[in-house]
């Protein structure tokens, strides 16, 4: 990574970027004018009744986003409320892709240092709105295989950042006691890989068994929710942005400025050159796996507060974004984990206006093996033999 | 306690035990021999049943139903193959693995809903029926010794029959053709793919054959596998994938009757730490419904103990480790 962000890596992102906005516009408009001829042959039917068949046609499924404010001719609405509803989903997605950036960076991170693709990241994730559920609940909680039952009820930035805490901490115990073993011994890095997947198996069902199957809110708080032009937009929503973008642009300063950034993106070059000129590789990758399970816990968190709700799998099913995210910007890259997060949080989101919301995952992993056959270093990687 | 040993010993014989041990003979083509890390198995068994399940409920011959899941699942094989096998081994691990969650979301979406039946599945007497009346034992419950099964009916003596001539088939072509030249080339990609390479081999080529095949076989294990119960997604998820993964390691990749014995320890295993656990461990600390996360925790902390400490399994020789770089 000489200079990490080229200009040409840089035009390839934009370009990426411009194509699916493009695609995005240019579906839009075909879905409008659809509407439009649908509705011009209804004109007879009240006006309430096209806010209601437009989700028919395209299906989308975001409960509470259908605003119908004014009506004036039915094509009218039917044009406008379907911009609305796409604009909506456009803006879901960048929030989605920025809660998903939070961890795919770490995953990204780890990748690059190690060489591992860490399969338990998604368990990190739902780890940390877990230890944050339990901190912050009014519910009588337990840990396992003791008999006693009791409430902590902490208010949410006490819990969230005591989960933020206990998950790094999480993380560097997995480096100290097994990832840097393993590392000592020599193991494979395929062999560390499906270490991973035991770890993730354990943890799944260590989350399932600690805190349970069901579905659970983290904060009790009704949200207040804003117009903002077509957009309506959250209070914990609008926190929920601050925060990320806060914490990733801190992350890139670090990797940017400061002496240890500098020193974790050599190790991710080249470990032995890096070792070599006097970098402490080992203890490079121990605050590389700190930050990257901090990071995925603050992701799972505000992920939690944005869909408001959470359940011990939610990291299981954001895995295999996180990786479609991190192939697609470029394997061991964190701008790309970024600016691949943003591409398939916008893809998901957006996706649920033509498909049903059920397969709103299979079209990012759709995007990952596309992603593949053309292009398999990614957005940001360097083209070079990954055979 | 002596009923829990009947029912451990009858675990190690049901269907379900030899279906995972047919679809680790499967993997056992991709990992034991190729190397070739395939962590979406669970997703050729649910093509392989779909295949085999829609073909019978729209009336087609049983045979029909097994080509076509064969079919099915030899094209997932090429399509999966195509784009990652000239990649580095991780690609391919990460593909497979999203390409088994996307045949499982597309199956359970509503939007095939008179194909696959969403997430309920197609139930079992919707394509059972066929199956069932090949079957030469009587229509009721046979006792033979202690272990008491339906004749015929969905997990049967019939059905345990044939899956365990089917295990014993596919492990004869294992054991053939892993000794075969075809065999020999494939051990040589495994160890180091640039010297076959160097021999004028199409690497590529031979990947291709290995993956295919092997697919087609954890095809054929989810058509055992829905026999003895129904078409169920959800139920071939990731989980079942490194499940698989792990009876396979516990057994000994690359070895003729690793799957096998793997299988039946995985399963005999499971059933003995939930009766025990739930005889020995007071309800108050462990609940009924923990019991189910609580044993599947230690099978997460088995794989990765065995990963680390004996990456041959118990028949395996260290000296053929399928885990290569």
């Amino acid at each position: 990574m000489k200079r990490s962000l080229g200009t040409r890596a840089m035009v390839r992102a934009l370009v990426v970027f411009l194509v699916a906005a493009a695609a995005v516009t240019w579906l839009l408009s075909a879905q409008s004018t659809a509407a439009t001829s649908q509705s011009a042959s209804l004109t007879s039917i009240v006006t309430t009744d096209t806010a209601n068949h437009a989700p028919a046609l395209g299906s989308a499924a975001i409960a509470d986003s259908i605003a119908v404010t004014e009506v004036a001719t039915p094509e009218q609405t039917a044009e406008s409320d379907a911009q609305s509803r796409v604009l909506q989903n456009v803006f879901n997605g960048v929030v989605f892709g920025l809660l998903l950036a939070l961890a795919s960076v770490g995953l990204s991170l780890i990748y690059g240092t190690t060489g591992l693709s860490n399969f338990a990241h998604g368990e990190q994730v739902s780890l940390g709105a877990m230890v944050a559920y339990f901190f912050a609940t009014d519910q009588p909680v337990s840990i396992p295989l003791t008999p006693w039952e009791f409430v902590i009820g902490w208010p949410l930035w006490w819990a969230a950042i005591a989960a933020i805490v206990i998950a790094g901490g999480t993380g560097w115990i997995q480096d100290k006691f097994l990832w840097g073993k393993l590392r000592k011994r020599g193991v494979g890095v395929v062999q560390q890989m499906i270490v991973s997947i035991g770890l993730s198996l354990a943890l799944l069902n260590f989350l399932q068994w600690w805190i349970g199957p069901d579905r659970l809110r983290l904060s009790k708080a009704i949200e207040v929710r804003h117009q903002v032009g077509p957009i309506q937009i959250g209070n914990i929503t609008l926190m929920s942005i601050a925060i990320a973008t806060v914490v990733l642009i801190s992350v890139a300063l670090f990797l940017q400025r400061t002496r240890l950034g500098r020193a974790t993106r050599a190790v991710s070059d080249n470990p032995s050159l890096a070792a070599a000129s006097g970098i402490k590789v080992d203890s490079i990758i121990r605050l590389v796996w700190i930050m990257a399970v901090s990071l995925a816990a603050l992701g799972g968190i505000l992920m939690a507060l944005y869909d408001s709700g959470t359940k011990f799998d939610v990291g299981a099913k954001l895995l295999l974004l996180m990786f479609a995210a991190v192939t697609l910007g470029g394997l061991g890259q964190p701008y790309g984990a970024l600016a691949g997060s943003l591409v398939i949080g916008v893809v998901v989101e957006t996706s649920t206006l033509w498909l049903g919301p059920d397969l709103k995952y299979a079209t990012a992993l759709g995007i990952l093996i596309i992603v593949l056959l053309v292009r398999p270093q990614g957005i940001l990687g360097r083209a070079e033999r990954v055979g | 306690m002596g009923d829990l040993l009947v029912d451990v010993v009858r675990e190690a014989f049901t269907p379900t035990t030899a279906a995972f041990a047919l679809a680790a003979v499967g993997l056992n083509f991709h990992f034991g021999l190729t190397g070739l890390l395939n962590m979406g198995q669970a997703g050729f068994m649910l093509l392989g049943m779909y295949g085999f399940a829609i073909t019978v409920r729209e009336g087609g011959p049983i045979w029909l139903a097994v080509i076509v899941a064969l079919a099915v699942s030899m094209v997932f094989g090429l399509i999966l193959g195509w784009p990652t096998l000239k990649l580095r081994g991780d690609y391919l691990a990460i593909v497979t693995i999203a390409a088994a969650e996307m045949v499982r979301y597309l199956g359970r979406s509503q939007n095939f809903n008179s194909l696959t039946g969403a997430s309920t599945g197609i139930r079992g007497n919707e394509f059972k029926g066929p199956f069932e009346d090949l079957s030469p034992f009587p229509d009721r419950m046979v006792d033979v010794g202690p272990f008491a099964f339906h004749g015929t009916r969905s997990t049967s003596w019939w059905l345990i029959l044939v899956a365990w001539v089917i295990v014993a088939i596919f492990i004869l072509i294992f054991a053939r053709l892993s000794r075969s030249p075809w065999g020999r080339v494939l051990k040589g990609i495994r160890e180091d793919e640039d010297a076959v390479r160097s021999l004028g081999k199409d690497v590529y080529s031979y990947k291709m054959q290995a993956l295919v095949i092997g697919g087609a076989v954890g095809a054929i294990a989810g058509v055992i596998w829905s026999l003895g119960a129904s078409v169920q997604p959800d139920s071939m998820g990731r989980p079942t994938t490194f499940w698989i993964w792990t009876l396979l390691l516990l057994g000994g990749a690359a070895t003729i009757f690793g799957p096998v014995l793997g299988s039946i320890l995985f399963w005999c295993a499971l059933v003995l730490i939930k009766g025990l656990a739930a005889m020995w461990i007071p309800d108050t600390v462990l609940s009924q419904e923990q019991l189910q996360p609580f044993s599947l925790l230690l099978v997460g902390v088995t794989l990765m103990l065995l990963v680390i400490f004996r990456p041959q399994g118990v028949l395996g020789d260290k000296r053929e480790l399928a885990f290569n770089d």
